[in-house]
């Protein structure tokens, strides 16, 4: 199908935008990559009067360093990302979460702001900033305004933004060296959504042993979850020897669903995400000082 | 505000097109410029039977509005060009890479970029670069025989990242990608 009318608009600065939105009131849009809304234009789920929209504007595009890590404009797309033209934050997280999403021409236009916006409870970045401890800098028409990007989604599809705030930036610290993450995705078909998506961080003692974990789960609830009991029962443990068997308890725990549920699916669901953590610790890999990128671009 | 007139430059050839804000760039090159090679599918990004080049990286024509395109340069399956296209189309037909031909552009835009950016190295990459393309007649198998056969003769040559080609506000390309 194609979409209803509606009026656009493509303002150059940040300020300009936010004035059209708060101007346009609740009919108004904003249109960042298009690769979520086109679809939902397309079939008539939403109608907007107006679209504004944000890829014309140059100070959101691109990456620059700032003390201790890195901040990353708001229509940055996914395809920068993967191809290393922005540093990565993550010492190679970024890069591998970005070359999962979808398809190459889906991430030549999506962006990292419209995916945190969007609040997709299996996409990619909201899982992947929230267990970096990310802040989301965002600009509305009373002013500029920061949050963990943990505190950004408030449901699926929902996230905490008024209508007038855009999504200008986010900011990430660099991954120390010596920390290690893994990022597995559980999904379908090359290029579908996740079924589960699992991003842990941790250091290693002297005989290997996990240290300081942090893990977070996309598609198990509206929202990115932590795994607080997962990550105690990981402690202590070399990544080597671990099985779904292993780390099922845990993750039980940190879902409220027990192995032994009646509900099947339940407990297949609850498998699949024991075996997407399990994988991303076996394909774990150190951080890489990331000096590529470097210059490109400076929202 | 409802009609823009985007300046697009279109497998060489320059146009201004006055349209609906709401118009595709799929539906823009189909209607108005007559180059119907770009085919529309199920128009929510998951065919890839849509797929086009702007300033030289793919992208899907129904999830990309042609206002967005201001200025950009677009090539279709009827502009592609240069050793890289011609082997594939020679492969495509060498190996009967396509029966009813719906997929096909979108398959060859797909190809070119992957053959390109020499990221069509083995069946596995090609496979999983063709992840966001479908096909419902070929089976897939002789599409990977022929993208692996172009692939292999471009092999000694440089290839490109893709993107570093001059771009303009499609929010994507742009000269300062070259990092
Ligand atoms: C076939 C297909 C497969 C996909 N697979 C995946 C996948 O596996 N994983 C994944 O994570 N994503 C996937 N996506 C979605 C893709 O990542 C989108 O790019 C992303 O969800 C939205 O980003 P966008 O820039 O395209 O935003 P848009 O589609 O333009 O906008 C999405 C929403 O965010 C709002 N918005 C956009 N930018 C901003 C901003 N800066 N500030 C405030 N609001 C804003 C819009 O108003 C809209 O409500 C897929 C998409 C397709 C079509
Ligand atoms: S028509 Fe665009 S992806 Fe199917
Ligand atoms: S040849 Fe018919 S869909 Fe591919």
């Amino acid at each position: 199908m194609k979409p209803a009318e509606f009026g656009y608009h493509r303002p150059c600065e940040v300020s300009e935008a936010v004035a059209l939105l708060a101007g346009l009131g609740d009919g108004a849009r904003v249109l960042g990559g298009g690769q979520s809304l086109m679809p939902e234009l397309n079939a008539r789920r939403i109608t907007p009067v107006h679209l504004v929209d944000i890829t014309g504007i140059g100070s959101l595009r691109g990456a620059r360093r700032v003390a201790g890590g890195v901040r990353y404009g708001a229509a940055t797309t996914h395809r920068m990302v993967e191809d290393g033209l922005v540093p990565d934050a993550g010492g190679g997280l970024l890069a591998r979460a970005a070359a999962g999403i979808g398809h190459r021409a889906v991430r030549t236009r999506g962006t990292l702001g419209g995916s945190l916006a969007y609040a997709d409870p299996a996409a990619e970045w909201p899982v992947v900033f929230a267990a970096l401890d990310a802040t989301v800098e965002v600009c509305g028409a009373r002013g500029v305004r920061s949050l963990p990007a943990r505190e950004l989604p408030r449901g699926a599809f929902r996230s905490g933004l008024a209508t007038d705030e855009i999504v200008v930036a986010v900011e990430v610290r660099s991954l120390p060296q010596g920390r290690w993450w893994g990022l597995h995705k559980t999904a379908g078909t090359a290029g579908a959504y996740a079924s589960s998506l699992a991003v842990v961080l941790f250091d290693t003692d002297a005989r290997g042993r996990l240290e300081q974990v942090a893990l977070w789960l996309g598609a198990a609830r509206e929202t990115p979850v932590r795994l607080p009991a997962t990550e105690l029962l990981l402690t202590g443990r070399s990544a080597a020897g671990l099985d779904v068997a292993a780390v099922l308890p845990g993750v039980a725990q940190d879902l409220g669903t027990v192995d032994a549920a009646p509900d099947d699916a339940a407990r297949h669901g609850l498998r699949v995400h024991a075996a997407t953590v399990c994988r991303a610790l076996a394909r774990a890999a150190p951080v890489v000082s990331a000096a590529a990128g470097e210059g490109a671009g400076a929202p | 505000m409802n009609e823009v007139s985007p300046r697009l430059r279109v497998n060489g050839a320059e146009h201004t097109v006055t349209v609906p804000a709401r118009t595709s760039l799929a539906d823009l090159l189909r209607d108005r410029l007559g180059l119907t090679g770009t085919h529309l599918g199920c128009e929510e990004g998951v065919c890839g039977a849509c797929t086009v080049l702007v300033d030289g990286l793919p992208v899907r024509g129904c999830l990309t509005l042609a206002a967005t395109c201001d200025g950009a340069e677009v090539v279709t399956v009827e502009g592609l060009t240069g050793a890289d296209a011609d082997r594939l189309r020679a492969a495509f037909s060498r190996e009967g890479a396509l029966q009813c031909g719906f997929c096909t552009p979108g398959m060859l835009i797909t190809a070119y970029d992957l053959v390109r950016r020499r990221a069509a190295g083995s069946p596995e990459e090609i496979r999983a670069g063709l992840g966001g393309n479908l096909c419902r007649c070929t089976g897939y198998q002789a599409l990977v025989r022929a993208i692996a056969s172009a692939a292999g003769e471009s092999a000694g040559e440089p290839g490109t990242r893709g993107g570093a080609e001059p771009g303009t506000r499609t929010g994507e390309s742009h000269p300062r990608d070259r990092a």
